[in-house]
């Protein structure tokens, strides 16, 4: 008896959301839209400028700007919004989660807007940011942020264990050697950091070596594992040997501890990205491309606006306000701002980007980085599985609870399974 | 005694951490002793937002969801404890049951009947849901239940209400269960994150611990700004606390347990 | 005359219960039998659900992962309940005695409990690094040690259960000591007359009368242990190598970062059904050997 109550209840409840629906609300012909995002600091004052200055060229337009809280809540909140049936009309997501918020109804596709519009001069987005937003025929989102990896280095410490700094052309073995020379445990002084949490962080670091030593994350078909191939284990290997034998890495657990350590002059060596540069205040660093196997390559993770379907109106709004907001001026606008990397190529050739590289010491070493952001971890709903796989393996090796080979082929097996399942 | 020293260790390194340069927070060991006194963290950090409003919006919320678990626990708390009625045990344990399922399940549905009232995004989606829990009833009727059940009999003799024997005779008997009540509710209430961050998008109605957590941004966090938010954020428990042992140290002289 | 006091007592009782009933049923009851009804889904909270009858059910017979994740979760019940209650007890009754600053100390105990989450998982993430933390540095002056702590998944969830007890223990014991007003002032002294001793006051005094709070502690205590996630959300994240990939951690995976709604639903409905025969069997001895009135 209560049980049918209960999914009475329970069915009005449902019903009732579903005619919730989201209102238009274009008022004496304004149309008002709302962006979520989790910008802070600089970049949060940079994002109200940015809207300002839009309301202010817009009229028929209003932007409102609304933080929802940390970035890493974003899609449970995104997910209940969408369920409830309000939620904004555009939203900063992180770009591993592209692949499945392709699959609702709600996120607008992107590729027939750039079609019927080519002034957002799309190809003009590095490759990698346009991977990360392709899945499948759909392009999911509008690029919002680029960035990639690379070796960041203190000056000091090399100098004072008088090791030449780092070129463009080192290899792996110049990588090991320099860390083992810089590591010191009297002085708890380690000379590399690695995030070994199991986590993407853990992951995507693992991509960028196993692509320079010729390696692929899935076969062509996408049917496969293909990471543990010799290219794979050889990569694996190398973390391996460095962490377990050498005890020249610094196994970070997730919580950033590696970044203070550096400020602190306690870790020779990162790989990083431009969004940690900003804290290391105390330290002389110097920036590098990766060092290389077979190639340099790097890996880029770009995150994107995506768009939620409002109705006509506010879609048509909010392609326009993402149109201006990524255009090669304001985007150069904004890197001068916030330190982010430029999100078009043709950035580099506005008469604004000297400033910025004067601003940013070492910034240009990242974006010419980007050209070596040649491969895309693959843009499927399972990714998240396969990441965890991955994660887990590499894990066990740093922790020297596995054998590379074992630990990879172990991994590809699931993730085998992963892709045969589908989702 | 040196157990209070490792109680008191989080609360130490906040308070240092609130007061040192941005640039001393990012050392690792952490700085002990800051460079000097940097008070300005602390408007610092309360300009950056509304936080004069959301320190409101939880005073009001946290203030309303206390006296709403007072009096239904009360209410509930005593019919489980003393009067026996058709199917008491069975209701008591589905009242329990509801506190075995993660909310990290629970909270879209629960989002979804917020919706269905019209709550969303006010204050009141963040009080409807907390305006009793089973917790509380449970344990108001443990207490309840200690106590002697004379008195009681006696009032309802008298004529007295079972109401009136609850306010008049119950209740003043259990302060310390009620003040312990009061204090958690106002803490969990106070410290809740994942219910506020769902249910509320717009900065006027938003929490203290929403304000808190833009300090965390998605590659960095602000640990001074943070720390002195969390500082500030955590004196009105404590005061809460200081405030209400009054009831809980009403018997210790008198019983004198001698040792 | 006795009917009808009976009688009145029934919608008495109904009536007292009635607003909580009531909100809680909203709140609490409607949001469960989604749970349930999602539990049988196929549902990535995106697009549209497919109904699969127990298919998620049978999978996680199947799941190494998930069944490693009961036994933790249990192993982590079985060490935090008494520990907590246990050590909460002894320390409610060192705070009850008027000694000096006694108020300052019961505030101390409290601190950690009222402190957030993430400040704590900081703490314990810098006192329990291998290399730099503290703990390790005090260990290796008596000789012991370094130990991996959170980065070790053989240490992992005992770190972890150390660090919520460290959060939780001042909880308990401000209940304790409400429960200790509670009693009665000649039954002490009589025991006292009786020349029970401290340790036979306690053990036929005390501890009988304080058997409503131990109960509602345990009971609660196993409640929260069974579905421990924040804490380990900001330090190990259910490493390494799923060491504290407890029950709620897993579905927290599954969930919102693999998209399986239904079968982290479904896991919600084990860990519901080991709670509710945890909760019972608690209770029902509880009944049997808990004092209530003098």
């Amino acid at each position: 008896m209560r049980r049918v109550l209960l999914l009475a209840v329970l069915a009005a409840a449902v019903i009732a959301s579903g005619c919730g629906g989201s209102g238009s609300s274009s008022s004496g012909g304004k149309v008002n839209i709302v962006l979520w995002h989790g910008y802070v600091d600089v970049e949060g004052k940079a994002l109200a400028a940015a809207a300002k200055r839009f309301n202010a060229g817009h009229p028929k337009i209003h932007v409102t700007i609304q933080n929802y809280g940390n970035a890493d809540y974003a899609l449970q909140k995104v997910l209940t919004a969408i369920r409830g049936g309000s939620y904004p009309d555009i939203v900063y997501l992180y770009g591993s989660w592209a692949a499945n918020m392709a699959r609702t109804p709600k996120a607008v596709d992107v590729a027939p807007l750039i079609k019927s519009d080519p002034s957002i001069n799309w190809n003009d987005f590095w490759p990698a940011e346009r991977q990360a937003v392709t899945v499948g025929d759909k392009i999911v989102g509008v690029p919002a942020l680029v960035d990639n990896l690379a070796l960041v280095y203190n000056k000091k410490l090399f100098d004072q264990a008088g090791i030449p700094h780092p070129t463009a052309d080192w290899t792996w073995d110049d990588l090991r050697a320099a860390a083992k020379k810089l590591t010191d445990p009297g002085a708890k002084q380690f000379g590399w950091a690695y995030v070994a949490d199991g986590s993407e962080d853990t992951v995507w670091r693992f991509d960028a070596l196993l692509w320079q030593a010729g390696g692929d994350i899935l076969t062509p078909d996408g049917k496969h594992a293909a990471f543990n191939s010799e290219a794979g284990v050889k990569a694996a290997t190398l973390l391996q040997q460095m962490a377990t034998v050498d005890h020249s890495v610094y196994l970070d657990n997730g919580n950033g501890n590696y970044a203070n350590l550096f400020n602190s002059g306690k870790i020779g060596m990162l790989f990083t990205g431009p969004w940690d540069l900003s804290s290391f205040p105390d330290v002389d660093y110097g920036i590098q491309i990766l060092p290389g196997d077979v190639n340099h390559n790097t890996i880029s993770g770009p995150d994107q606006w995506v768009m939620l379907d409002n109705g006509d109106d506010r879609r048509n709004a909010a392609w326009t306000f993402l149109k201006w907001f990524t255009s090669a001026d304001e985007a150069m606008r904004w890197s001068i701002a916030t330190g982010d990397l430029p999100i078009r190529a043709s950035q580099t050739q506005t008469p604004d980007y000297p400033k910025y590289t004067a601003k940013y010491p070492g910034i240009d070493t990242f974006v010419q980085n980007e050209k070596n952001a040649v491969k895309a971890r693959p843009v499927i709903p399972t990714y998240n599985e396969i990441s965890q796989a991955m994660g887990q393996a590499i894990q066990a090796v740093l922790l020297g609870k596995a054998e590379p080979k074992a630990a990879l082929d172990q991994a590809a097996q699931q993730v085998d399974q992963i892709l045969a399942q589908g989702s | 005694m040196p157990l209070a020293a490792v109680m008191l260790l989080p609360l130490a390194w906040m308070l240092v951490t609130s007061i040192e340069t941005l640039a001393e927070s990012r050392h690792f060991p952490p700085t002990i002793v800051p460079s000097g006194i940097h008070w300005e963290n602390y408007p610092n950090a309360l300009d950056s937002a509304p936080f004069g409003r959301f320190f409101a919006n939880s005073l009001v919320v946290t203030l309303a969801s206390v006296a709403g678990n007072l009096v239904f626990c009360s209410l509930a708390g005593y019919a489980f404890a003393r009067l026996r009625f058709f199917g008491r045990d069975v209701i008591f344990i589905v009242l329990l049951a509801t506190l075995m399922v993660p909310f990290q399940v629970t909270m879209i549905p629960t989002f979804l009947i917020v919706q269905h009232l019209g709550l969303v995004n006010s204050l009141g989606a963040l009080i409807a849901p907390n305006l009793v829990t089973p917790f509380g009833i449970f344990l108001l009727r443990q207490f309840f239940r200690t106590l002697p059940i004379d008195l009681e009999e006696a009032a309802r003799i008298d004529g007295c209400s079972r109401l009136g024997v609850l306010f008049r005779v119950v209740l003043p008997l259990s302060m310390p269960a009620l003040a312990t009540l009061g204090i958690v509710t106002f803490l969990w209430t106070w410290n809740d994150f994942l219910w506020p961050l769902i249910a509320i998008s717009s900065t006027d109605q938003s929490t203290v611990q929403l304000g808190l957590a833009s300090f965390q941004g998605a590659h960095q966090t602000r640990w001074t700004l943070l720390m002195a938010g969390n500082v500030v954020a955590l004196a009105p428990m404590l005061l809460v606390f200081v405030f209400a042992q009054r009831w809980f140290v009403q018997s210790i002289a008198a019983t004198g347990v001698k040792g | 005359m006795t009917r009808r006091l009976l009688g009145s007592e029934h919608a008495a009782g109904w009536l007292f219960v009635l607003p909580a009933v009531v909100l809680i049923g909203v709140f609490g009851i409607i949001p469960i039998g989604w749970a349930l009804l999602l539990s049988f889904q196929h549902n990535d909270l995106l697009t549209a659900p497919t109904w699969v009858g127990a298919a998620n059910y049978r999978e996680l017979v199947h799941d190494p992962v998930f069944r490693d994740s009961i036994r933790r979760t249990i192993i982590y019940t079985l060490l935090f309940v008494p520990i907590s209650v246990g050590g909460a007890l002894g320390v409610a009754l060192l705070l009850y005695r008027p000694i000096r600053l006694s108020r300052f100390y019961r505030t101390a105990v409290f601190v950690p409990v009222a402190t957030s989450t993430v400040a704590t998982g900081i703490i314990f993430n810098w006192l329990l690094d291998p290399t730099y933390g503290i703990a390790n540095f005090l260990l290796g002056k008596v000789g012991l040690g370094p130990y991996g702590f959170f980065q070790d998944p053989d240490q992992a969830l005992y770190a972890i259960v150390a660090m919520t007890v460290w959060g939780w223990l001042g909880f308990d014991v401000i209940i304790y000591l409400a429960a200790l007003q509670g009693i009665p002032q000649d039954l002490l002294e009589a025991a006292e007359l009786d020349n029970a001793g401290r340790w036979g006051t306690f053990r036929h005094v005390i501890l009988p009368l304080l058997s409503p709070a131990t109960l509602f502690l345990i009971v609660w205590s196993t409640i929260n242990a069974l579905q421990v996630f924040d804490e380990i959300y900001v330090t190990t994240r259910g490493g390494p190598l799923h060491a504290t990939t407890v029950l709620v951690y897993y579905l927290y995976n599954q969930a919102f970062e693999l998209f399986h709604a239904g079968y982290a639903a479904a896991v919600a409905e084990v860990l519901f059904a080991i709670t509710l025969v945890f909760s019972i069997a608690q209770l029902w001895i509880g009944n049997r050997r808990v004092h209530y009135t003098s």
